[in-house]
């Protein structure tokens, strides 16, 4: 491509960002390591790997710094509730009121009414139980428009 | 031949663990995740961390257990880790054993949690020998057939 900024070029350029394919960056949020082996083996399966980054954060005050810090906006976070440092109810709280608004989908054990209503509230769009496995990664890629 | 014997006592294991309920349809995901994403020694890794996992945490609950004053908050905390590692995994038998573990701790009945602190220890040594029975058994059939790693 030349370097001058002709109109021709100029045109040319539209066309090619639509090429380039964007990469959707998934932050796992998860102390266990087990529970993050097993994430990783899923999101490979379901796809995750290919045109997407998974980024992992081992408690919740690591994720709302990655979430600061990053260059560019998660397109998913997968939030852990119990965690050492900063639980997930209050990561996804504090993520929130930075004016982040990228789809918080909680993943725990507790899968109590009350537990799913918790996470709810705190800021979280979606809960899910654990574990991960390749089905469930599918389908919230899938509602969020990801996939 | 030697191979083939192997192959069938491991079947017939992982049959026995399954109709026991030793273990779930997600140890069957495991090995899927296994098979599907070409990484050997996958479920190696989830078994040892769970078994490792597992090991710590009982040992930890049982010293909370001693205390004169029980923190049962710190041991329903403990026994929810190893419940979610056990789901992980697939063992079924430790998941459910957990659950009512949990209910225990609700009631703060240190004679019922250390009840429940003996089944669950003894259901996870039973997995644990089984699960080692397994990667030995793996270990041979691969050393036959370097072709499966």
């Amino acid at each position: 491509m030349r370097q001058s900024g002709s109109a021709i070029e100029l045109k040319q350029l539209p066309r090619l960002s639509l090429m380039a394919r964007k990469m959707i960056r998934v932050l796992l949020v998860e102390d266990e390591k087990i529970h993050r082996v097993v994430a990783r083996a899923a999101a490979k399966a379901a796809g995750v790997n290919d045109d997407y980054v998974l980024d992992e954060a081992e408690n919740g005050a690591a994720a709302v710094q990655r979430v600061r810090e990053a260059a560019a906006p998660y397109d998913l976070i997968l939030m852990d509730k119990q965690m050492p440092v900063l639980d997930g109810h209050e990561a996804t709280r504090r993520i929130r009121a930075m004016g982040v608004t990228t789809p918080v989908v909680a993943v725990s054990s507790d899968v109590l009414p009350a537990d799913v209503e918790a996470f709810i509230s705190a800021g979280a769009d979606d809960f899910t139980p654990k574990p991960l496995s390749k089905e469930k990664l599918g389908n919230i890629l899938a509602k969020f428009g990801l996939a | 031949m030697a191979a083939a014997a192997l192959r069938e006592q491991l079947n017939a294991l992982l049959s026995s663990m399954f109709s026991q309920g030793l273990v779930d349809e997600q140890f069957q995901q495991l090995q899927m995740l296994q098979d599907e994403g070409g990484t050997p020694g996958f479920v190696a890794e989830v078994v040892t961390l769970f078994c490792d996992d597992a090991e710590r945490i009982i040992a930890e609950i049982a010293t909370l257990l001693e205390q004169p004053i029980v923190n049962f908050d710190k041991v329903d905390a403990y026994v929810h880790q190893l419940k979610g590692s056990s789901a992980s995994v697939g063992a079924q038998k430790v998941k459910f054993t957990c659950m009512q573990f949990r209910q225990l701790c609700q009631e703060k009945s240190r004679d019922g949690c250390l009840m429940a602190l003996a089944v669950v220890r003894n259901d996870f040594y039973d997995l644990r020998n089984k699960f080692q029975t397994m990667l030995q058994l793996e270990q041979q059939i691969l050393a036959y057939d370097p072709k499966q790693q």
